[in-house]
């Protein structure tokens, strides 16, 4: 016993954190989007909240507003997956495996900038992108060209949404890919030359194959993330400009609870739109850990005093 | 100190680590155990190292169970296969650790490590990290970590497997002159039988978890209990063959499809207690190339041992290994005649393995 | 069905089979990307319901697969015969092979009477740019401006209000619709004034489209072949990072200009110079418009965060990472898959509720003041927590790397498992507490949503946060300040970058370094 006391001792710090900062909320957001908690009857005390029922979701599913968000979303996650995490981040690692290592690595290492640069610094460098002429740098090089000149925040905002947070998704995928490609055997790509493949093919019969896994990772994960941050759109274009045009999920949720432009803070009906990520990030999780075999990773310490 | 193993079993879940283990240590013995790889002999030195629960049973530390006591209050040293010197200490430090941690006074602990580098002739290594030290050393620096505190008993986890044959030489004799020297009782797992045979006093043989013989070297290779010890013991390893036992005309014999041989009598008793199919087995010294040999064969294969020659030699359907002079060149395809010391014939029952001869 | 049998099973080995199967392959590719084209631009919306999807959405997308169109064709037509052993027979396949399904392309464009065929809207008038303005040369007869009264020599300045050039002119006719009205304000003789033209869609085929388009196809067919080649992967790889660099580069250039337009720096008479190093004066002092304290304190309080969070999350997480690798416990299975679900499940959910975790933990009694709402250490908290179940699984994987052997030495040494910890294991694991404390501090000193969202006061703003509110600001926009604030922010994450590559890597793909 006095073993799982020293063990319980070292997990406590930990346990408590998750205990206040994701098991309770897990159970308070379901809890607030039953009720109609707003700055009018605001109380942080859980007790006094008023309780309605499913009232927020059927709010929710009427909401003409948000079933356009319900399908920017959509559109936001499957672009920016299907066009950068995915597409884009397999081209980038299979073209750095391809050329020196050094120069790969350079090149792999510059795509994690977009992650680590500040998100306000890295929408700001983006917002004078694509600024109207004669300030954007886009349309200066349009200029430049004797092209004709955008104003893309109005006209086109959807492309830079997705380029913003396709830059930094590539990285993430990248990553993934690039470590699978590494740690294919070499004796298998050796064999392969040795048939006389070409490039394509060995990357079609050899790489590909075997980034199967790797692909539905990514795939699945950055989907996830992708559906729930919104942390650079919110930087960008706030949802705007006009009503709802670059809204996502996430964003409106953020938006009712926690950032009410008109000062009208909804937390309860935020909440509903909370907990459909959260059912979304449970249920996703759990398959992760199901699908990936994480679970096989648990084997048993081989220490058993204490 | 005494160490006695009553009943001891340890379960990894539904796995059998060690069963029913009883074992009696005396003190300032040198006990190895011997076996193949999973067969409970680490597993048992950890649990008389305090690492792992015995699931049942009891360990008994002189007049003290120690079942219930920490690693660190059980007074043992332990080297390992590994060494497990800490990389981010110099050898002083990793000497001095478990000093520092019984709190032994600072001149102390400095007299200490520095006798017990001075045994270990490691004395000009004490400011070295373990990276920059060869394995012979490091080995060397684990063996005085683990005497610096005056333990009562020394474990050892198959400490000379990472080391190069030469150097494995040395130590052996080394570990084992500083062992009687002071007298410690050491407890030495090994999957190496010349380790084994060469340094312990008394050798436990385990298998499948099972404790299949506890007895000195000699009683072991002579008279070994079980086909299994015959077989693990020795090395080039006894010939086994399938044979039953016949009466001919009033003189005992053993036949098998390719081979009929005539046995003293002494084996009478042994062959009164079998039931028709019997394990022969006999070891590759007692079969001589002899020109006047009863039995015929042909060599199959001959590898060089460098002072014998190993032959594998077929007679009838059946393969024997014997050693031979190098000087009679032999090669694959020699016709041969060979001859059987009978005197030392093993015979064993096929279905529990028991010795037949020995009991 | 005979016809797609003979399809699907080209003999390759004859130079005119090969040449089938480039073209086939060519052609199911224009075929795909035309028909993901189709679908965005006309099928979406009215399944889905026009109002709502967002038009400018879709209609880019089906766009970009229109330009993907080509590109796709003539590539999987090149690469069908690129495994030829001779590499002029390859090439030469791949240029007929590609010209053919550009013929086809271009018969079908056609056909619908798209692309360089496809009726363009017209105000039906030529003309150049001059200094005055866009000088009418000559007007079609009967055409849109004829009939609207335009006149040669007729100088075009503005629609309605708006001053054009030539170029932006014909960018908005080329986005106008039928009968679209252009309001045009012109000078005749000296005199001002002002008529409307209503564009029409004329037809007639733009031959330099067709002629750019065939020499695109050859370049691609003959890449096709040679593709990847030594220096194809670098150019791409340069070209796709170009907007980063570019961005980076005006951000540099901007701290130290006046004012910039694109990435030149400009001086008060609009030529290129104009060099200034008067953004930079906060740091010694200089008041930035908007802040009622000093940069330092900002600076400081980014610091405290990120180091305060560094340390929690490396103690914390490497705790429990220990007990989890280490130590066999009641309910340890249950703890490991519970950190792997949290590893998958978005954390950033959970803002709303948290909001309220906070508002309570302010109420408590003693520690409240510490770890509220509004506090440095109740956000510090917050990103701890997110970041735990990367840091324990990243420390279990540490751990797990250490010889159990070391361990047990240590216990038989004497040490109490709290001890091993300490003196035993932790120093043998530093790369990894290097990686998840450059990790740690990054994520604290780049901090934005959480600190924006749980603060409110004076005390608590942090580097990024107060950058918002500089570029939030009602008031115009300094943006060379914001840029040098911004740059200024950026320092450390340089640091990192240029010395601890290796590890971010590592540590981006969130630990999971390609298992899985």
């Amino acid at each position: 016993m006095q073993a799982n006391l020293t063990a319980y001792g070292f997990m406590a710090p930990a346990g408590l954190l998750v205990l206040l900062f994701f098991f309770l909320p897990v159970l308070i957001v379901l809890y607030l989007s039953l009720t109609n908690l707003a700055s009018a009857n605001f109380t942080s005390n859980l007790a006094e909240m008023e309780f309605i029922g499913l009232r927020n979701f059927q709010t929710l599913l009427n909401d003409q507003f948000a079933k356009k968000i319900f399908f920017n979303t959509i559109f936001y996650v499957m672009s920016t997956l299907a066009l950068f995490n995915v597409t884009a981040a397999l081209i980038v690692s299979l073209l750095t495996a391809h050329i020196n290592r050094r120069a790969g690595f350079v090149f792999r290492a510059l795509w994690i900038l977009p992650r680590i640069t500040t998100s306000t610094v890295y929408i700001l460098i983006w917002r004078r992108m694509m600024a109207e002429a004669p300030f954007g740098i886009i349309n200066q090089v349009n200029t430049a060209l004797g092209w004709p000149t955008w104003n893309y925040g109005a006209e086109n905002p959807w492309v830079f949404v997705i380029l913003v947070n396709g830059f930094i998704g590539i990285s993430f995928g990248m990553i993934i890919f690039t470590s699978a490609i590494e740690s294919i055997p070499a004796d298998l790509m050796n064999a392969s030359l040795v048939d006389g493949s070409t490039y394509l093919q060995r990357i079609r019969h050899v790489t590909l194959p075997l980034l199967r896994w790797p692909l539905l990772f990514v795939v699945t994960y950055q989907s996830l993330s992708l559906l729930t941050s919104f942390e650079q759109i919110l930087l960008l274009t706030d949802g705007g400009p006009g009503l709802y045009r670059t809204e996502v999920w996430a964003l409106t949720a953020f938006h009712r609870a926690l950032s009410n432009y008109f000062g009208n803070t909804q937390w309860g009906y935020g909440s509903a739109f909370a907990v459909v990520l959260v059912i979304i990030g449970v249920i996703l999780a759990v398959v992760y850990m199901r699908v990936f075999r994480f679970d096989e990773l648990v084997a048993e310490p081989r220490i058993e005093v204490l | 100190m005494e160490v006695e193993l009553s009943n001891l079993s340890k379960k990894f879940g539904d796995v059998v680590g060690v069963e029913a283990l009883d074992l009696d240590i005396h003190d300032g013995e040198f006990v190895a155990f011997l076996g193949p790889s999973g067969c409970g002999k680490t597993t048992t030195l950890l649990m008389m190292a305090g690492i792992y629960r015995p699931t049942t049973g009891t360990i008994r530390f002189g007049d003290r169970i120690v079942n219930q006591l920490q690693p660190r209050d059980r007074n043992i040293g332990m080297v390992f296969q590994s060494y497990a010197l800490y990389p981010h200490m110099t050898v002083f430090g990793n000497i001095t650790y478990p000093l520092k941690l019984k709190k032994v006074p600072r001149q102390e602990q400095q007299r200490r490590v520095e006798a017990a580098a001075e045994t270990m002739g490691i004395a000009h290594l004490l400011d070295r990290r373990p990276a920059q030290l060869s394995g012979g050393q490091q080995q060397r620096v684990a063996l005085g970590r683990a005497l610096v505190k005056e333990p009562d008993i020394l474990l050892f986890d198959e400490p000379l497997s990472n080391l190069d044959a030469r150097l494995r030489l040395t130590m052996r004799g080394e570990i084992r002159s500083l062992q009687k020297r002071l007298g410690i009782t050491a407890i030495y797992v090994t999957h190496d039988q010349v380790e084994a045979l060469t340094m312990a006093d008394r050798i436990a043989v385990m298998n499948l978890g099972r404790l299949q013989a506890f007895a000195t070297p000699d009683d072991l290779y002579e008279r070994p209990p079980t086909k299994f010890i015959a077989g693990f013991v020795g090395n080039p390893p006894m010939n086994f063959l399938d044979i039953e036992f016949a009466q001919e005309n009033g003189t005992l014999q053993l036949r098998s499809e390719s081979l009929e041989l005539g046995l003293p009598p002494e084996f009478a008793a042994a062959a009164a207690a079998a039931d028709g199919a019997v394990t022969f087995g006999i070891r590759p010294e007692d079969i001589i190339l002899d020109d006047n040999g009863p039995v015929s064969g042909e060599v199959f294969v001959v590898e060089p041992l460098g002072r014998d020659d190993l032959l594998d030699i077929i007679v009838g359907t059946e393969h024997f290994l014997l050693l031979a002079d190098p000087k009679r060149k032999s090669r694959a395809g020699d016709r041969v005649r060979l001859s059987f010391d009978m005197t030392r014939a093993h015979f064993f029952d096929p279905r529990s393995e028991l010795a037949l001869s020995w009991k | 069905m005979a016809a797609a049998g003979a399809l699907t099973n080209i003999n390759t080995d004859s130079m005119s089979g090969r040449l089938l199967l480039a073209l086939r392959n060519g052609l199911l590719a224009a075929l795909a990307m035309a028909l993901l084209a189709f679908v965005f631009h006309s099928l979406l919306r009215p399944v889905i319901g026009s109002a709502l999807v967002e038009e400018t959405l879709t209609i880019t997308l089906s766009r970009l697969f229109l330009v993907l169109l080509p590109i796709a064709a003539y590539l999987a037509a090149g690469t069908a015969v690129r495994n030829m052993e001779e590499r002029h027979k390859a090439l030469i396949l791949a240029l007929v092979a590609v010209s053919a399904v550009y013929a086809l392309v271009v018969g079908a464009q056609a056909f619908l009477g798209a692309g360089p065929f496809a009726p363009r809207p017209s105000l039906q008038f030529s003309a150049r740019q001059t200094d005055e303005g866009i000088l009418v040369e000559a007007l079609e007869a009967g055409g849109a401006a004829e009939q609207a009264g335009l006149q040669p020599g007729d100088i075009v300045t503005a629609i309605r209000r708006d001053q054009v050039t030539l170029t932006e002119l014909n960018r908005r006719v080329g986005l106008a619709e039928d009968d679209d009205p252009f309001r045009l304000r012109y000078i005749r003789n000296g005199e001002q004034d002002q008529l409307t033209v209503r564009a029409v869609l004329q037809s007639g085929v733009d031959y330099s489209a067709i002629v750019t388009g065939l020499v695109i196809a050859l370049v691609i067919a003959a890449l096709s072949i040679y593709w990847p080649g030594r220096t194809l992967p670098y150019i791409l790889l340069a070209v796709s990072l170009l907007p980063m660099v570019v961005g980076y580069l005006w951000l540099i250039i901007a701290t130290f200009s006046y004012r910039t337009r694109g990435i030149l720096p400009l001086d008060g008479q609009g030529n290129i110079g104009g060099l200034t190093i008067e953004n930079w004066g906060f740091l010694v002092g200089k008041d930035i418009a908007g802040l009622e304290f000093s940069i330092w304190q900002v600076t400081l309080n980014s610091f405290l965060l990120a180091v305060m969070m560094t340390a929690v999350v490396l103690l914390v997480s490497s705790m429990a990472g220990y007990a989890l690798s280490r130590m066999s416990f009641a309910g340890r299975k249950f703890f490991l898959s519970f950190t792997l679900i949290l590893h998958g499940f978005p954390a950033v959910t959970l803002l709303i509720p948290i909001f309220f975790i906070l508002l309570n933990l302010g109420n408590l009694p003693l520690i409240g003041d510490l770890i509220g709402f509004n506090t440095l250490g109740g956000i510090t908290l917050v990103m701890v927590a997110f970041d735990l179940p990367l840091g324990i699984w990243l420390m279990k994987g540490f751990f797990d790397h250490i010889p159990w052997d070391m361990e047990r030495s240590a216990l038989i040494d004497g040490a109490s498992r709290w001890r091993v910890y300490r003196e035993i294991v932790l120093p043998q694991i530093r790369p990894g507490l290097l990686a998840l404390g450059i990790f740690a501090f990054i994520g604290g000193w780049n901090a934005f949503l959480i600190p924006q969202t749980y603060s409110i006061g004076a005390g608590t703003v942090n580097l990024p946060v107060f950058l918002n509110e500089l570029i939030d600001e009602t008031a115009p926009v300094d943006w060379n300040q914001v840029a040098a604030v911004g740059l200024f922010q950026l320092i450390p994450i340089f640091i990192f970058f240029v010395f601890a590559q290796e590890y971010l890597l590592n540590i981006y793909a969130g630990g999971t370094k390609g298992s899985s």
